[in-house]
């Protein structure tokens, strides 16, 4: 297909239409609200159902009714609005259904401010919600990626039946980009046999995330837990840049701040200091293993976030103390330039501040 | 005689990008103090007789929230 000019959030909205993702329910939030325009629009003409709801909180149980009848269901929001769903999407964790939650995140705490953060790490990768559950998180760092992410997400979705979120940020919902909508293959999906579609000629299927019963509850966690330690063996993604040579600094980062890195990288390059990237595509499961092979092979390594420190734990638990770990970051809606990260890198080197 | 024009701004459009007044040689456009309906700072004409015309501002302008019309000189 031809490539065409999109905006981010539009893009996220047709591709999953594509994919589809034909249950939609929204309340709108800035600076992710163009999905739900786009897809008022779009929606009714490929019969899909697209429905605003009085909250997140009923988009959230939306979503989940949806999923439980067996449709694709999906909805996205902004930092404040995911905070509102996360008991749904703990809901629907518990219940072993799969949905798709894109949040298109902004400043925090509380309400915040609309510009681009990374401050949702925390919320995105370590549950976000109640009890011992995991979403899949995808993060991507183009409008092109964000396009090739929906059918994968929807996709994992149904093959784990549990939520998975995609993470971009405001820089990443606003950004015009040329993208290309593919036409991705994955191997078939076994039957919804546990939706309930009405239970003619066959015992009903009940969703349900209760239970009183010590025993049956953990045999849940149980399983959930199955779920998560084969995503850690099956759907770690990551990208590698500048690490076919031997390079001084690692720097870590993901979605919109990588692009930046990359950026750095070229100047600090120039200036012979060699500087190598891992961006994690899927930050659960994180890129652990690869954080200690290629951190290894640095005098150190930074982690670089649109917030005040969050992902650099995870990076910090994957390296342990084999070599330092830094941060740099910026926050409350301001994209780091890539000079700053030069100067982040030069100052860690010339063995200034930790 | 020195052409005049007229810069409008749609200012719901803009996303508050900062392209815009990046892009302006003359520095004839400025990021607002106020918020729009969408609550983002927007871009706005601070000097209008500087403006010359190029239209660099509007062709960069990712939203298309940026028109430039020629008006004849009183």
């Amino acid at each position: 297909m031809e490539k065409v000019l999109m905006k981010g959030n539009e893009a996220i909205a047709e591709s999953a239409i594509r994919a589809g993702g034909l249950c939609y329910f929204c309340y709108p939030l800035t600076p992710q609200s163009e999905v739900a325009e786009y897809l008022a629009r779009r929606m009714p003409e490929v019969g899909g159902a697209y429905l605003q709801a009085e909250s997140e909180v009923a988009v959230a149980n939306m979503v989940y009714g949806a999923a439980g009848a067996g449709a694709r269901a999906w909805s996205t929001s902004s930092s404040p609005g995911i905070s509102l769903m996360e008991e749904g999407i703990s809901y629907i964790a518990a219940s072993e259904l799969p949905a798709v939650f894109v949040n298109i995140v902004r400043t925090g705490p509380g309400l915040g401010g609309i510009l681009p953060s990374q401050g949702d790490y925390f919320q995105a990768v370590k549950g976000g919600g109640h009890g011992d559950y995991r979403c899949l998180v995808l993060a991507p760092s183009s409008v092109q990626e964000a396009v090739d992410m929906m059918p994968l997400a929807f996709d994992r979705a149904d093959r784990y039946r549990n939520p998975v979120m995609v993470i971009g940020d405001g820089m990443i919902g606003q950004m015009m980009e040329p993208v290309e909508f593919k036409e991705p293959k994955f191997p078939p999906l076994p039957p919804k046999d546990w939706a309930t579609t009405g239970a003619k000629g066959r015992k009903p299927n009940v969703v349900n995330s209760l239970y009183l019963d010590p025993k049956a509850e953990e045999r849940l966690n149980n399983v959930l837990a199955a779920k998560y330690e084969k995503m850690k063996r099956e759907e770690v993604r990551f990208e590698e840049y500048n690490t076919d040579k031997p390079y001084r600094v690692l720097l870590v980062a993901y979605g919109t701040t990588a692009r930046i890195c990359k950026t750095a990288i070229e100047k600090l390059d120039a200036e012979g200091i060699p500087v190598a990237l891992l961006r994690p595509i899927s930050l659960f499961p994180f890129p652990e293993a690869k954080v200690l092979e290629l951190g290894r092979k640095a005098e150190f390594l930074l982690s670089v976030e649109m917030s005040m420190g969050q992902m650099v734990e995870d990076v910090h638990c994957a390296m342990g103390h084999e070599k330092p770990v830094y941060f740099f970051g910026r926050s409350g809606g301001i994209v780091p330039s890539p000079e700053e990260v030069v100067d982040a890198v030069k100052s860690r080197l010339e063995g200034g501040k930790s | 005689m020195a052409k005049v024009f007229k810069v409008t701004i749609e200012k719901n459009r803009c996303k508050g990008c900062g392209l815009c007044p990046n892009a302006c040689p003359k520095q004839v456009l400025e990021m607002s103090k106020e918020i729009n309906d969408k609550g983002y700072f927007y871009s706005q004409v601070v000097n209008l007789p500087a403006c010359i015309g190029c239209r660099f501002c509007a062709f960069m302008c990712p939203d298309v929230a940026i028109s430039i019309e020629q008006e004849e000189a009183a």
